[in-house]
């Protein structure tokens, strides 16, 4: 059989620091004994620690009933001896059985409970994970693509390679994709229920078949290693508060000699004329607005950084604006529109003062003024960045 | 009951995939369980709303499926897996060689999971059993993936396990 189907490695590992055991993997031995090691690395682990065990199978990709029975006994029977300590399950709301499988422990053991740690795991989720962001990403990729149709096969991008575009939001990302570069497999997953949930629907409304959208948390993909020629990862490291797990994770599910494509901003230097002064003003506070969501919206320009960091070589950097001239003014417009009522709606949670959102407000309606001045310029500046994983 | 049959028996599924093999080759590696599942989850989960996570699913009951024939299993005859769909389900019809003895002990595992006490029973089969029954098996599957299971009467010495995995509904 093709090595695509072999197992991943199952790992059993403790964390004294954090009192926490964790399963990753795939585990499906054909007796407990096969697993013996880890078992007793449980065991073990349990019973050097005091307050709070936690166990977790946030990567646990599968796991056999001979494996769930052999674990359950064990934290059955150490609740039982040890009525001081509390179990707590840290399972994904993306592999569902480990929920339903581990949350029967509790109706046993009360001691034991299970925890979903992606319900809310990044300080910006619920603005991201709204249904209001679905239309400026709409009118941010119709954007965008009119620079990156060009600059992708630079980077990688060409027709019946193995694709996937991690965050893809909306989706317009791999549709565009599929249509201009026919790549002869495409993985768009987000962690965005409704924005996955509208680009099922656009998708089945234009009759494109073959994309396959997945619900999964972009720092720990249930996808397998190595699987993929090309993996784009478009305005989302800088808005999740870990970028370097997420390149990790894109290093780990590229081929060897593939490329991981990213791009990303640095908001303070969106411009405007007329207006620049207040134009500028609004970017630079939102910078600092987003820093305190820890999302890095300046990200853009340290991309060569972040890609040598996580072990890619032959990086190419590049960057483009995106202006009012680049097509109809009024696409332009309707991002920075977007942008005005989702950032101050963030401002507004943050507990800045009305004066403050009002001033910021401004500096929105005036890039839009900009925008649609007969002889006025907005950009946007946005970074493209790749690197190779090496063979 | 028997309408519930005789609808089960008419519901125009569609068959997806299927193999059959040599038992004594089967139960020569354990990881064939493992890879068959895998395989045949990524096969038929491409369409599927969430292709990655149906496959994942739909790999974890049927790798249960065949471990069951794969412990209860002789090397005399042939094992055979046939996927099916219709709507939101999955049909997965399982059969294998099963000695006489048996018969009677996968009718009854199978009653017990359409049992109202099937809960009850999975979870004292978690906290009493260090390893699992076949029992067990097929109570997680009932529990954890909503499977209707059935037995299909056919000639000895195979029986067919039929079990429908409504697992669309629960990954998407
Ligand atoms: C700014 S949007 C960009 C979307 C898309 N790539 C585009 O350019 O239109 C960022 C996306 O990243 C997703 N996201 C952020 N953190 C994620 C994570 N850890 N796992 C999966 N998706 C994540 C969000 O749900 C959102 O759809």
């Amino acid at each position: 059989m093709s090595t695509a189907v072999l197992p991943a490695p199952f790992k059993a590992e403790f964390d004294p620091n954090s009192q926490e055991f964790s399963l990753s993997g795939v585990v499906r031995p054909r007796s407990a004994d096969e697993i013996a090691a880890s078992i007793s690395l449980l065991r073990d682990a349990i019973n050097s620690v005091r307050g709070v065990f936690y166990i977790n199978v946030k990567r646990l990709v599968q796991m056999n009933n001979t494996a769930f029975h052999a674990v359950a006994r064990i934290i059955l029977d150490e609740c039982r001896t040890r009525s001081d300590l509390r179990f707590v399950v840290v399972t994904s709301s993306v592999v569902g059985w480990t929920e339903r499988m581990f949350g029967h422990l509790n109706k046993i053991e009360p001691q034991v409970s299970v925890e979903v740690y992606d319900s809310t795991f990044y300080p910006g989720q619920s603005f991201v994970e709204d249904t209001s962001f679905i239309p400026i990403l709409r009118a941010q990729t119709k954007m965008t693509w009119r620079h990156e149709r060009t600059i992708l096969p630079r980077h990688g991008m060409r027709p019946g390679i193995a694709l996937a575009d991690i965050c893809c939001g909306i989706g317009d990302f791999a549709v565009l994709a599929q249509k201009e570069f026919q790549p002869a497999r495409i993985v768009a997953l987000d962690h965005s229920k409704p924005s996955l949930a509208y680009a099922r629907k656009v998708a089945a409304e234009f009759g494109v078949t073959g994309i396959e959208y997945t619900y999964g948390d972009a720092s720990e993909m249930l996808l397998e290693d190595n699987q993929f020629d090309f993996v784009t990862c478009r305005h989302s490291l800088q808005i999740f508060n870990q970028p370097e797990l997420l390149l990790k994770e894109l290093y780990r599910i590229v081929k060897p000699g593939g490329r991981v494509y990213i791009t990303n901003e640095k908001n303070s230097h969106c411009l405007g004329e007329p207006r620049a002064q207040s134009i500028q003003w609004t970017y630079n506070e939102l910078a600092r607005l987003l820093s305190h969501f820890e999302m890095d919206v300046e990200l853009g320009p340290k991309s060569r950084h972040y890609l040598a960091d996580a072990g890619f070589d032959d990086i190419l950097v590049e960057s483009f604006m995106v202006t009012n001239l680049d097509g109809d003014p009024q696409d332009f417009a309707d991002v920075i529109a977007g942008w005005e009522k989702m950032f101050a709606a963030m401002a507004a949670r943050h507990g800045e003062a009305p004066e403050f959102i009002d001033r910021f407000r401004q500096g929105f309606r005036d890039h839009i003024f900009a925008a649609l001045h007969p002889k006025g310029y907005a950009g946007w500046p946005i970074w493209a960045a790749s690197g190779r994983k090496p063979l | 009951m028997v309408v519930a049959e005789q609808q089960r028996a008419e519901t125009p599924f569609e068959p997806l995939l299927q193999f059959e093999m040599e038992m004594g080759a089967f139960l020569s590696d354990w990881h064939h369980c493992d890879h068959l599942s895998t395989f045949m989850a990524r096969m038929i989960s491409h369409n599927r709303t969430d292709p990655v996570r149906h496959s994942n699913f739909f790999s974890s009951a049927l790798n249960e499926l065949l471990e069951v024939s794969f412990r209860g299993g002789s090397s005399d005859g042939s094992i055979g897996c046939a996927i099916y769909r219709h709507e939101a389900t999955e049909r997965v019809k399982l059969t294998f060689p099963c000695p006489p003895g048996q018969r009677q002990f996968y009718q009854e595992a199978v009653s017990k999971t359409r049992r109202g006490n099937a809960y009850a029973r999975y979870l004292d089969a978690i906290s009493t059993d260090f390893a699992p029954s076949r029992e067990a098996v097929l109570l997680d599957l009932a529990i954890n993936f909503d499977a209707e299971i059935h037995l299909e009467e056919n000639d000895p010495p195979t029986i067919t396990l039929v079990v429908d995995l409504p697992l669309e509904g629960i990954v998407s």
